[in-house]
């Protein structure tokens, strides 16, 4: 079963990061992919570029025209940071690794795929 | 350049569809996704279960987490599914966006990956031309 991890948190934070300290964040996130990868788990993982470089499509219910906006979505604090979707045995491995990404505030929605019985 | 498209919807107008609304809505997105996968533009694209079966960890600033059930957000739009294309350009992503086949009251959020090669590193996501 595959699990999507969103990840939420509060945007910014690191501009006044030393290039060390960029260095050893950068090396938390690709060290615990590379574990996914390893453990064969990994589908598909990336971070998103800030919020103010989204872009929004509104969908009219009655089948009028689409709208399109600059911005996020939603204009909250916390902001969709990024994700990961993995293949999981369970609900419980899939919160074993929610639990170890290196976000370092925020929040980690986890959630399985629909999956639909198809020819 | 890869971009990620995340669906909300209210999640009581996409269970009232009809057994015919259904099956109309899935023979949509597979058409979608063959038109994207033969475009070599699809990464990965999933509907979620409802946010109801979702758990969210929290983890404040001093590094506490707790475990709660339920969505990160309680409102009345929830993500709904997500699809991750890679596409030349803005005006390319915008183009794919249009063709993503919902057809409830929804929005789609669109958003540019961040480029990992300048810091060094690399994504490990396969793109459609690497897999």
């Amino acid at each position: 079963m595959k699990y999507m991890l969103t990840l939420f948190g509060p945007e910014g934070g690191m501009e006044d990061a030393s290039p060390e300290e960029m260095k050893a964040e950068m090396d938390g996130w690709a060290a615990f992919s590379q574990e996914t990868v390893d453990k064969g788990a990994f589908v598909a993982g990336e971070g998103l570029q800030p919020s103010s470089t989204a872009t929004t499509v509104r969908i009219p219910g009655d089948g009028g025209e689409r709208s399109v906006t600059d911005g996020p979505f939603a204009e909250s604090k916390e902001q969709l940071g990024g994700f990961y979707l993995l293949e999981c045995k369970d609900l419980d491995e899939a919160l074993e690794w929610a639990k170890r990404i290196p976000l370092r505030a925020g929040a980690i929605e986890v959630r399985p795929v629909m999956v639909f019985d198809t020819p | 350049m890869k971009y990620l498209y995340t669906f909300y919807a209210e999640e009581r107008v996409m269970e009232s569809g009809s057994e015919e609304q259904m099956s109309d809505a899935l023979a949509r997105w597979s058409a979608f996704d063959r038109e994207a996968t033969d475009a070599g533009v699809m990464i990965a694209c999933e509907p979620l279960q409802p946010s109801g079966t979702a758990t969210t960890i929290h983890r404040d600033a001093n590094g506490v987490r707790t475990t709660t059930d339920g969505p990160f957000a309680e409102s009345k739009e929830q993500l709904a599914g997500f699809c991750l294309l890679d596409c030349k350009s803005d005006e390319d992503a915008l183009e794919w966006a249009s063709k993503i086949p919902i057809q409830l009251n929804a929005w789609i959020e669109l958003r540019a990956v961040l480029d990992l090669s300048q810091y060094g590193y690399e994504s490990a996501t396969l793109t459609p031309a690497a897999a």
